[in-house]
């Protein structure tokens, strides 16, 4: 894991010294809610229903068990026992106190910590591929380049006002799972026909009211010139992105208007005109950051391990839980482990303190310390020996933990919807609670296989229902949470847009729904063929004759 | 000025220290009930109202200040929209948090 220089620290010290004067002005009334707002947003600190919700930035998704422990006593002391992880692999308290707020951030900068750049428009938490550095499939590890993005992105001074919010994520696996294509730019790790690794860049992603997917604009970037690209990519956006309508300021937009081509060919010329000034690093600095990301000091151990085929033919949650929960490490003997945080009835991404700080031991004893969170809003515990995945299993069992899900129909996206956020228009966790609980037949979720539904509680999109197999959206209708239903979206590397299958539902109405798409499949699908694919084949109007009845 | 208003109103607010929802009372005051919310009836009733919510809003006293329809049924008001409603109980998806387990619930 990286580890903060003394640079680091002195600037995220430096920022909760800043706050804390920020916040104590504010609370004497020196500074006025309209000053103060833009001061709070950069800190993570927003105002929601209920109370105020700060964002704590987890870069790239990886934590030490150490700072797993911090986030859990931060819950246990600041907040309400419990936090809630993102989409974008932070966690978010929604119950702090404003004039605890700058004690909250100093905890977190002793474990090299911070909620900087987590809001406003400015270029977010960078986001990666939840197995970065243990799965099979990859290319590199794409921790390394994000790092160095997180520290040149960090207090940008060009870039800290930008036309909206900018987010960037990084795969160096041949499966995306980290939605590349769905984000303001989108980094896959390649190697060229010489075998050198550099990325394929692209951009103009997203989603909110005008889901987009992300174009190509360059098929091989050298890595050591990725941070000079991306300052004239953020160059040409900055300057011609649309800040006159906050809801046409996304890069998306411009890279639409403009045409990929044209955007393509502008940051080429920009490029060319700041690539010679030292913005990249050089290469020793570049090592210096890859060596905190070397892979953990693993012993060789046996890859078949009888004792876990033993307790899989005996037991078939456990069964289920290996074959959905676990993934191929690349080092023989090892697995990485999803923890589900969708319990079936529970609320997706939430985990009490007590979760946290049992994850956190786990993490020491199980996986050399060291957890990550995943933009599908599960813990990963990356390199466990699968002779401990017995163990472990029972372990996380115990704590409500084992749920046998990852990947299934049950492992719903959900944003916080009107529960919590003041900008939703419905609730989106009872819906995801209703779906779990009526799907509940682990046997049947086996048979269903893999299906991804995904809940926005508004048209903002934080719950990704553009992407889902089978997404939801909340809308207002006449002062009544109602909610729509999509089909055939993917945040993959085959990603696509859901589209809307007909008019919208009551929250029973759209779970019977769900179920009514989710028949249709299994009665239509072929030999082996998932969901996503037996949509694509079959196309919309079969679904929509079995939910809407034929017209 | 007046504002337009099609039927009775409350407003509601942010305490600025910890964020909490509350609701101005005919005295003035800011309640964490919504019970003890003041209606307006009219336009210049809640010309009158707003005037008071705005003056704690400088005071430091609340932040988000908003005028809310409200369902009124004898002695009983509640916020009329679905997010307002939520807003004075807490989130529907933990009922051991928020006013929905006490009206003093910290």
């Amino acid at each position: 894991m990286y580890a903060y220089d003394t640079f680091d620290h002195a600037m995220v010290n430096a920022r909760v010294a800043e706050f804390r004067d920020q916040v104590e002005r504010r609370m004497t009334g020196e500074l006025t809610e309209e000053e103060f707002r833009p001061l709070r947003l950069m800190n993570g600190l927003y105002l929601q229903l209920h109370a105020y919700m700060l964002r704590v930035a987890i870069p790239y998704g990886t934590l030490s068990a150490d700072q797993m422990r911090k986030l859990a006593h931060i819950a246990r002391k600041y907040d309400k026992g419990y936090g809630h992880f993102t989409t974008r692999q932070n966690i978010q308290y929604n119950w702090p106190k404003l004039s605890e707020t700058p004690d909250i951030l100093q905890e977190l900068a002793d474990v090299e910590m911070h909620a900087v750049q987590t809001s406003g428009n400015c270029i977010r938490n960078v986001t990666t591929d939840q197995f970065a550095g243990a799965t099979a499939d990859e290319v590199a590890d794409p921790r390394p380049y994000a790092e160095l993005i997180r520290q040149w992105s960090s207090f940008h001074p060009e870039f800290s006002f930008l036309p909206r919010k900018f987010k960037i994520a990084i795969t160096g696996a041949k499966t995306d799972r980290a939605a590349i294509k769905w984000h303001d730019i989108g980094l896959v790790v390649k190697e060229n026909d010489e075998g050198e690794i550099g990325f394929e860049v692209l951009a103009g992603g997203g989603m909110g009211r005008t889901p987009v997917i992300a174009k190509t604009v360059r098929d091989f970037l050298p890595v050591q010139d990725l941070l000079s690209y991306l300052e004239a990519m953020l160059r040409v956006y900055n300057e011609q992105g649309r800040r006159d309508n906050k809801y046409k300021a996304r890069i998306k937009i411009l890279v639409e208007a403009m045409g990929v081509e044209e955007y393509a060919r502008q940051v080429e010329a920009e490029w060319e005109k700041i690539r010679h000034i030292p913005i990249d690093v050089p290469e020793e600095e570049v090592a210096r950051i890859k060596a905190f990301f070397a892979p953990p000091p693993l012993a060789v151990l046996a890859d078949d391990v009888p004792a876990v085929d033993e307790l899989a033919g005996k037991n078939f949650i456990f069964k289920a839980w290996l074959a959905n929960n676990t993934g191929a490490h690349k080092v023989p003997g090892y697995a990485n482990v999803t923890i589900s945080l969708k319990p079936h009835g529970g609320i997706p991404g939430d985990a009490s303190d007590e979760q946290m700080d049992l994850v956190a031991d786990l993490a020491d004893t199980y996986s050399q310390s060291e957890i990550r969170v995943s933009h599908e809003q599960n813990l990963i515990l990356p390199h466990v020996a699968k002779k401990d995945l017995p163990e472990l299993w029972q372990k996380l069992d115990e704590a409500g933990l084992g749920t046998p899900n990852a990947g299934l129909l049950t492992d719903i996206i959900a944003c916080p919807g009107l529960d919590y956020c003041s900008l939703a228009n419905t609730r989106s966790i009872p819906i995801a609670q209703t779906i779990t609980e009526r799907f509940d037949d682990m046997k049947r979720l086996m048979d269903i296989g893999p299906l991804k539904i995904k809940i926005s509680g508004c048209i903002n999109s934080c719950g990704h229902h553009h992407a889902g197999h089978i997404g939801i959206l909340g809308v207002d209708r006449k002062g009544t949470e109602n909610y729509q239903i999509l089909l055939g979206g993917s945040g993959g590397e085959d990603a696509s847009k859901a589209a809307i299958l007909g008019p919208g539902f009551d929250e029973d109405g759209i779970v019977d729904a769900v179920e009514k798409v989710v028949a249709v499949y299994l009665g239509e699908r072929e030999e082996g063929e998932e969901f996503l694919a037996a949509y694509r084949r079959l196309g919309p109007d079969t679904f929509k004759e079995a939910v809407y009845g034929a017209h | 000025m007046a504002k337009k208003i099609t039927g009775p109103q409350l407003i509601l607010a942010n305490r600025l220290d910890d964020g909490r929802a509350v609701f101005l009372t005919a005295a003035g005051a800011w309640s964490k009930q919504v019970a003890e919310a003041a209606v307006a009836n009219s336009e210049e009733e809640l010309t009158g109202l707003l005037s008071v919510a705005q003056a704690a809003e400088v005071s430091n006293q609340v932040v988000s200040v908003t005028p809310v329809a409200a369902d009124v049924s004898g002695d009983a008001v509640a916020p009329a929209h679905i997010k307002f409603a939520m807003q004075s109980k807490g989130p529907s998806v933990r009922s051991d948090l928020g006013y929905q387990v006490s009206p003093n619930w910290e």
